[in-house]
This record gives structure tokens, sequence and C-alpha cells, in this order.
């Protein structure tokens, strides 16, 4: 039911109590992750009713992609969920390499899954840091973002730009490592798992931790499903579900790593399968860093993989550069990407992240759509917060790690 | 909860014991404007127009892929031709920097290396028109990137690492850096 107008104006003391007590949280309270706001009906300090109000960060970026070429709407997915965005641009790679019918180089598909796992760790450590800060932890905070400089520093010295990558290309990546990047990740790799033993120690037996987040949000398994709920927050409730797994792309099939699940579903569960993410990611990062050895000097972008300067088909020059007359060779008109559909999913460190795109052979996607784990996770948030206290809403927001910029899009 | 633990708090013991070790290590904290992180090498920063050292013009042949391939479309191109020598000169060159997303496409698919995004990231306007960058204006970012760049310089997208290297424009194969 839409709220009226007299809902908004209520006096506070009217004698009649029947109406519910209305809060809107959001969409400029910080614990709320960004712009979300949620239209609380409260009977006390308990929740009566939750409504999430979204699209405060909505820029249209599914209708936008639809007048650029697919190369330059790669950009567009660095901006979806801008914490790991080089997660969103694999998977958006991925999906359109589908539709070409391209094979990856290896070292291209072992260097995107290094990034895709700094992207993992780098996503998990600010959700540690701002599920923590909003609990009450402040040290955590401060040594988390302390680590997450360190990655984003190894992307600055990737790639050149430190949040919105752009590092993946379709066919490949866009630039090779240089050997002190891999030295530099071997050291990461090495020191990483001791600054884990650190946060851990600060929270994992701390009793105000424990009292904000067990038996907080319980999401039974067949629950989970129903809600749509996909990665860490799943896995809490203990469905082992992982689309690295189930559906390897890139290099996870080359890669050994453990899926962790947790037991009761609870806010510390899903503390637990994220915390516990993090050192697999590391040995990901590990493996992949000592495989890249064997394809030392081999090309990061695939054969017939198409320039970025995309063209349309009507005035199509050729896809693939010509070795000898350069790039602009006016052939004949060739569809760059054929038509078609195709859907392709990854696991962004937030859930299951899929790309929903439709072909029409005009060098333009006709349509981009973006399945957002976020999104889903959001709409389960009345389901959640049902008969909780409002403080736990906060623990629940942050539990799910919802980012509105991939919400809204 | 171990009954002894919750009377002697050993685990906020053990917390605290973290953070006053951590109080005797070195802080990682810079002081931004006194001192400085150093750029790492390819940074994707403030535009320029590369300076050819012979000739003490732009680079730029006016082929208009950047604008093309720019996501943003930030970026305008005017071409005429030259009446005396007959070639193609870049009369208009401009960047609207506000609405540029620095993705490093323009540098990437330049076939002469002419646009880059230098390394310099501190600057601001207190007007539009101070982030319109014209061809001048770009050109001396140039200069002013050089005269403050100590290393010599060599932009990653001049010759993409791990590119095979019949997919690149020939000026691109024999890039050198400056």
């Amino acid at each position: 039911m839409a709220p009226t107008l007299e809902l908004y104006t209520r006096k506070i003391g009217h004698p009649e109590w029947e109406e519910p007590f209305v809060v809107n949280m959001g969409p400029q309270h910080p614990s709320t992750h960004g712009v979300l706001r949620l239209y609380l009906e409260l009977d006390g300090e308990t929740v009566v009713r939750c409504d999430p109000r979204i699209g405060y960060l909505h820029r249209g970026l599914e209708k936008l992609s639809e007048n650029m070429t697919y190369t330059q709407a790669m950009v567009l997915t660095d901006r979806l969920d801008y914490i790991s965005s080089a997660a969103n641009n694999t998977g958006y790679c991925l999906a359109v390499e589908k539709l070409l019918g391209l094979e990856v180089p290896r070292r291209a598909r072992l260097l995107r899954t290094i990034v895709c796992e700094m992207a993992r760790i780098s996503s998990h450590l600010l959700w540690l840091a701002t599920h923590a800060l909003d609990i009450g932890a402040m040290t955590v905070f401060l040594y988390c973002f302390r680590d997450r400089e360190w990655l984003l520093d190894i992307y600055e010295k990737i790639c050149g730009a430190r949040l919105t990558v752009s590092y993946p290309r379709i066919g490949g990546v866009r630039l090779d490592f240089t050997s002190e990047i891999i030295d530099e990740l071997y050291q990461f790799t090495e020191e990483f798992p001791t600054r884990i033993t650190d946060y851990e120690t600060l929270i994992d037996v701390n009793r105000i931790w424990l009292r904000r987040t067990k038996g907080i949000a319980v999401v039974p398994p067949e629950k989970a499903l129903n809600m749509g709920l996909t990665g860490p927050s799943l896995r809490g409730s203990g469905v082992p579900y992982d689309v690295r797994k189930f559906r390897p792309y890139d290099a996870y099939d080359e890669v050994e790593f453990e899926v962790p699940v947790g037991k009761n579903g609870d806010t510390y569960d899903r503390y637990r399968v994220r915390m516990e993410e993090m050192r697999q990611a590391n040995r990901i990062i590990r493996q992949c860093l000592d495989k890249l050895a064997q394809t030392e000097g081999e090309p990061v972008v695939a054969e017939g993989a198409p320039d970025l300067l995309m063209p349309e088909k009507k005035k199509a020059p050729r896809a693939v550069p010509h070795p000898k007359k350069g790039f602009m060779v006016k052939g004949e008109e060739v569809p760059v990407v054929p038509e078609g559909e195709v859907y392709v999913s990854i696991e962004a460190p937030k859930g299951e992240l899929g790309y929903y795109i439709v072909s029409d052979g005009s060098g333009k996607p006709w349509r981009v759509r973006v399945r957002a784990p976020s999104f889903v996770h959001i709409s389960a948030i009345p389901e959640m917060v049902k008969g909780h206290m409002v403080a736990d809403i906060i623990a629940v927001i942050g539990t799910l790690d919802v980012v509105l910029g991939e919400c809204d899009r | 909860m171990n009954p002894i633990r919750t009377i002697f708090l050993t685990e906020i013991g053990k917390g605290l014991w973290l953070t006053l070790r951590k109080m005797f290590s070195r802080p990682v904290t810079v002081q931004y404007p006194e001192e400085r992180k150093p750029v790492a090498p390819g940074f994707r920063g403030r535009h320029a127009l590369v300076r050819d050292p012979e000739t003490g013009r732009e680079r730029c042949i006016g082929c208009l892929r950047c604008a093309k391939v720019c996501p943003s479309r930030c970026i305008y191109i005017e071409t005429e031709r030259d009446p005396e020598t007959k070639r193609m000169v870049v009369k208009r060159y401009e960047v609207e920097v506000l609405r540029c997303v620095f993705c490093g496409y323009c540098e990437e698919v330049c076939p002469v290396n002419a646009i880059v995004l230098t390394e310099f990231y501190e600057y601001v306007g207190y007007r539009r028109e101070d982030l319109y960058f014209d061809k001048e204006r770009l050109l001396a970012n140039w200069d002013e990137f050089l005269t403050t760049q100590k290393r010599p310089y060599f932009n990653p997208y001049w010759k993409p690492r791990g590119v095979p290297e019949k997919m690149l424009p020939a000026p691109k194969r024999k890039a050198e850096g400056v």
C-alpha cells in the first residue's frame, strides 16, 4: 500500500495508537551504504513493516549502453558495482565473447582471474570495514582500508586507474602485467593471511560483535533460495552454490579452492563465510601467479578480437585490423557481433551477476539487462528485518552487502 | 562462552594488545599536501596532446578515431587542409574534461600516440571553462607534464604490453618513450 499524506503528517501522541509509527531511514543515512531509503513502520523499536525505496542512483546505464558500441558499453559496467569493477567488466566481456564465439588466450584468462579475485578481496574488505563500523568497531575499519589501499595501488600499477579500472577487453585484457606487479602481488598474497588473522583477533570472538550478529536475520536455506539470495549471503545459509564451481569461467577450472558455507544462516555466519572467501581468493591469486610463469610472453588478446573501434554494420571496416593496410580497411558489410541473445553469469563479490545481451547484428547491443545481486538482496531486506530492532536493520543491510550503484543502475 | 574468558575479558584484551602493538609500528598514513604518494607509471590523469619535438606542433593527424571511440563523447575535433603544404592539420582539438571517464580508450586507439592521459592529477577549476581544454591548453599540459616529470615517460598504451605486434598500427610498433 502506498503511504498516504496522512501517515507522514500524523501527530505523535495521537490518542488512537492503531496507526503505525513511520520512520524514513535514508536516503542520507550513512549506514545505508549509499542512497537506499527504507520506509519503516515501527511498533516501539520493533520493525513491523519495511519497504525499501530505490532509484536514487538511477543513471539509466542499461538504456545508455543501447546507444554505444560493445566496447564503449564496457566502460559503463565499471559504474555498476563500483567497488569491484573488474569483476563487472569481466562478466560483460564474457557475455560478448560468447556472442562472438571468441576463445580467450590462457594468459588473459589467468590475468582476469587474478583481477577478479583482487576485486573480491577489495570488495570484502570494504564490506568488513563498513559493516564493522556500522555495528561499532572503528579499528577494523581503519585496518581494512589500509589493506584495501594496497590493492588499489596494485590496480593503479596494472591499468592506471584505481576504481573504475576498465581492465579487461572483449577478447582478453588490455595490458599485460609487468614483473614488478607480479612481485608485488606475491608479496601481497604472502602477507594478506596475517592481516585477516588480525581482523579476526579484533572481532571474531568479541562479545559486542557476537551480540550484534549472532541470531540476527536468520535465513533458512529454503527461504534463502526462495528469496533469490546468491553469493556469500546464500552460502551463509549453508547452500554451497558458487558459479565459479558450477559453471567455471576464465581460469577457475584450473585452480583449486573451497567454497565455504555457514550453518545457521545468521549474520555471524555470513561474516565467517566472507572472511574465509578472502582467504580462498588469496589462494586463487597465488595459484594463478604460479601459472602465469608458464605462459610468459604469450599474447593477452585473442586472435580475432574486435578492435576498440567496433564499427557499425553499415560502413564496417573489417573487424580484424588488416595486417598490411593498417586499421581502416573499408571492406564488405560484416556484422561485428552476430545476431543472437546470450546470458552469462559470474560470481561477483556480492553474488551472482548476470548479463543478458540481445544483439541484432548492428554493432550496438539491442538490449543489455543486468541481473544485479544487490537488487535481489534489497528485495530480501523486508523479510529479514521483520520483528527485529531498528538497530539491527543496519546489521542486515551490512550483511547483505548491497551497493546501490548496482541496484539502481 | 567459557566463564573464565567472560570474566577476564580475554578477547577484548587480545584485541587491545593488537592495537597497542600497532601503535609502535610505522604509520602508513600519508600527510597529503605535504607528502605525496608516487604515481604509478601509466596512471590515467590529465589529458595532453603530445608535442612533436621536431616540428614543435602536435603529433595529431586528425583521424577522429579518439572522438569516435570515446564512450562519453567528450572530444571535439575539426580538421582543415593547409593551403600551402596541402596536408591535413588539426584546427580544433577540444576535450571536455568534466565529461571524461578516464577509460584510456583514446590513447589506446590513437595510431600516432598523440593524445595521452598524463600522470598529473592535481587540476581543479572554479569555472567550467577551466576544465575545457582546447588545443593550446592540451599542448601546454604536455609541456608542463614534461617539466615536472622526473623519470623517462612511456605510456603503456603507446605500445600495449602483451598485444601482438601485427594487431598494432606501424607507428605504435616502434613507439619510444620520452
